[in-house]
């Protein structure tokens, strides 16, 4: 029951975390029509900026000057990258951005080495929150599920509380009709990528000091982030939200099972059978859990293509 | 049209003498040119001419690839399947799993379809090191290449012309493929596939066969690495496969049908000999392939149409000095930027960190035969200069395009 109950916390962290880097890309995706496969690098990139300042500053500092940084550089993408190839449809901006990727990803190997670096918790925050049963839970987990939960609750009162909110929800929705009404779109477009960019920075920042920082880390959480992004349905933040915890919490929980399809089948009596089989049927779940979220998303492509909260297209 | 089949046949003829002329080592270089050539081939079917942007083709390349692993352990080469007929499994594989992957895929379009591919491949890639009896593990299957036919096959020489024989007959198809109508409508699905719909052609059906056909070459392709290694390992599924043939072929150019192969061609050459001279050439493959994106959109094939309707539209001369003008930046910009990033790259090496914690002074880095101390401006001042040289002759070249002539 502790275990269960320990693999279920962190599940949920693990899937808060999804969520602070997946944001800005629905955003972005639900605005732009485009998926940004660059948008994990501003997670990796945060979390690097972060590891170098963290010497010269403190940890905290750091942390908030990694999340701007990364927010930078997400700006420079969009005004000086993306807007040049927009008029050559969505396919070009998509490769565009999986090559800055790419130079993203290979910059970092060219600074800081093809390993990962000794980015680490501070020992302030290196505690035990509380305990269940007989294992302590750490305080950093505690304090990322808080930031992405201020995250949220931040962002969603932005969109649907302020009048910048509404601007950028009609740029999204409707774009054309928001230039017509006067407002500047491509700001707009500028200020969500960036803001998008620097929320995957903030997490990479925050996550990186706890996971390991290496340079394949884009490439690890961006899969599962588009995984999110179209489980969730595009441009919803809620969807997200609820994508990110769902997979957060059946990938965490699914290590735990030791179970295999033999043993389904053998409760009809098909377990010899299934045994004699091998292969798919004989796996335990626990090997299967990374496989999970890409069944999860296709399946959902597949039965609901606008995702589980997305708008009827 | 006469040109152009000139240039073919010297083309071949070239493939054919290369043996003659390639030491050994570069010989199996050109076997991974010639694979990467038709899987960038393939490839286009579906994402230039199809407009179906797939970013997991990796899961047909690695599926063809241990189809016949497999055959290769199971037929040794003699019977109905000698040796150089082995690569047909792969094909078939390919063709079978590109089928029913791509009945799903094809439900949806544009970025969901995208999706669906990357999901396949990647479930693929997860899935594979567990099922150690279909894909033998981490360690992966391995094979030999049993004589047939009077050839023993032992020889990198022969793998070289079967490769080549199976990569003309299989580019020779998908070319005859552009010439059918089935051909000629995957382009109607890429510009318009509502329109192809209202006037009554099946447009799931078209998705299907030209995903499958695409799927097909790429096993094939998968295959021939095989035949060529001698192993697969579930490495093939990895997402860096799918990612190298996409930079290739849009490097390349899909708007033509032999820029991909291209494309291919220059990019697997260029990480051979670039690999060995530095450490960050996958930096420079991909800032390549983003300033192709944002300044050749149709890639290098692109640039022969480009240099014709300039010469055609400004003349000879014009055209010739613009594009000598837009060379001579080219080499500069790059000399300038390929000289910053080397250094950079020594600078930043775990080696002369520790060299230069131990030292009061920065020790300088040996760069192109000469060493270069990094605190002095005169290091800095060469790149610098290379790349405000090149940034004038593109401004120049620029300006002789914008002055009417």
């Amino acid at each position: 029951m502790d275990a269960f109950l320990f693999s279920l916390l962190n599940g949920t962290v693990y899937g808060l975390l999804l969520f602070m880097v997946s944001a800005g890309l629905t955003l972005v995706f639900g605005m732009m029509g485009v998926l940004n496969f660059a948008h994990a690098s501003f997670y990796m990139l945060g979390a690097y900026f972060a590891y170098a300042l963290q010497g010269l500053v403190g940890f905290g500092p750091a942390v908030a000057l990694a999340t701007l940084l990364s927010g930078g550089v997400g700006v420079i993408v969009e005004r000086w990258f993306l807007r040049r190839v927009h008029h050559h449809g969505h396919a070009h901006e998509l490769l565009l951005t999986f090559g800055l990727a790419f130079i993203i990803a290979e910059t970092i190997k060219l600074f800081f080495g093809n390993y990962p670096v000794d980015y680490r918790i501070p020992p302030a925050l290196d505690f035990a929150a509380f305990t269940i049963g007989r294992q302590q839970y750490p305080m950093y987990r505690v304090l990322m599920a808080a930031v992405a939960i201020a995250m949220f609750a931040a962002l969603y009162l932005l969109l649907t509380r302020t009048r910048i909110g509404i601007v950028v929800r009609a740029a999204i929705h409707k774009p054309r009709m928001a230039q017509a009404l006067g407002h500047n779109v491509q700001l707009v477009f500028m200020g969500v990528f960036g803001v998008g960019a620097a929320l995957a920075g903030l997490a990479g920042a925050v996550a990186g000091a706890f996971y390991t920082t290496n340079p394949n880390m884009a490439l690890e959480v961006g899969v599962m982030v588009f995984v999110v992004v179209v489980v969730g349905g595009l441009g919803s933040l809620g969807g997200a939200m609820l994508a990110s915890l769902l997979i957060g919490i059946v990938t965490s929980l699914a290590v735990g099972v030791d179970r295999s399809l033999a043993d389904l089948l053998a409760i009809v009596g098909a377990g010899a059978w299934a045994q004699g089989v091998g292969g798919l049927l004989t796996l335990k779940l626990s090997s299967l859990a990374a496989t999970l979220p890409f069944a999860l998303m296709l399946l959902i492509l597949l039965v609901r293509p606008r995702g589980l909260m997305g708008e009827e297209s | 049209m006469r040109a152009s089949l000139v240039v073919c046949i010297i083309g071949l003829v070239l493939l054919a003498v290369l043996p003659a002329v390639l030491p050994a080592r570069l010989l199996i270089a050109s076997i991974q040119m010639l694979v990467a050539a038709l899987f960038a081939s393939a490839y286009a079917l579906l994402s230039g001419r199809a407009g179906m942007l797939s970013f997991g083709h990796a899961a047909y390349f690695g599926t063809g690839a241990f189809a016949t692993v497999h055959a290769m352990n199971a037929f040794g080469g003699t019977g109905l399947l000698p040796t150089p007929l082995l690569p047909v499994v792969g094909a078939i594989a390919g063709l079978g799993v590109g089928i029913v992957a791509g009945w799903f895929a094809t439900q949806r379009g544009g970025t969901a379809f995208a999706m669906i591919t990357l999901a396949i491949a990647e479930l693929l890639h997860a899935l594979a090191p567990q099922l150690k009896g279909l894909f033998g593990g981490e360690a992966g299957i391995s094979a030999m290449r049993a004589p047939a036919l009077g050839l023993t096959f032992g020889s990198t020489l022969q793998v070289y012309y079967l490769t080549l024989a199976w990569v003309l007959l299989s580019i020779g198809l998908l070319y005859f493929h552009t010439l059918t109508p089935a051909g000629r409508l995957t382009l109607a699905l890429r510009e318009n596939g509502h329109r192809l719909r209202f006037l009554g052609y099946n447009v799931h059906g078209l998705g299907v066969s030209a995903f499958a056909i695409s799927a097909m070459f790429s096993g094939l392709a998968g295959g021939l690495q095989v035949l060529s290694n001698e192993a697969a390992n579930y490495a093939v599924f990895d997402a860096g496969v799918s990612a190298t043939v996409i930079l290739n072929s849009y490097i390349g150019g899909v708007g033509t049908f032999l820029g991909p192969a291209l494309g291919a061609v220059l990019m697997t050459f260029f990480s051979y000999a670039a690999s060995d001279a530095t450490q960050s050439w996958l930096l420079y493959q991909g800032v390549l392939f983003v300033l192709v994106m944002m300044y050749m959109p149709t890639g290098l094939s692109g640039l022969f149409g480009m240099s014709a309707r300039l010469v055609r539209q400004r003349g000879p001369r014009v055209a010739a000095l613009v594009a000598l003008l837009a060379l001579g930046a080219a080499v500069l910009v790059s000399a300038g930027a390929v000289f910053i990033i080397e250094l950079l790259q020594r600078l930043c090496s775990q080696d002369y960190r520790a060299l230069a914690s131990a030292a009061t002074t920065l020790p300088p880095v040996n760069l192109f035969g000469r060493p270069w101390p990094p605190a002095a401006l005169s290091t800095w001042i060469l790149p610098a200069a290379l790349l405000a040289g090149g940034a004038l002759l593109a401004m120049a070249a620029r300006r002789r395009l914008a002055t009417p002539a």
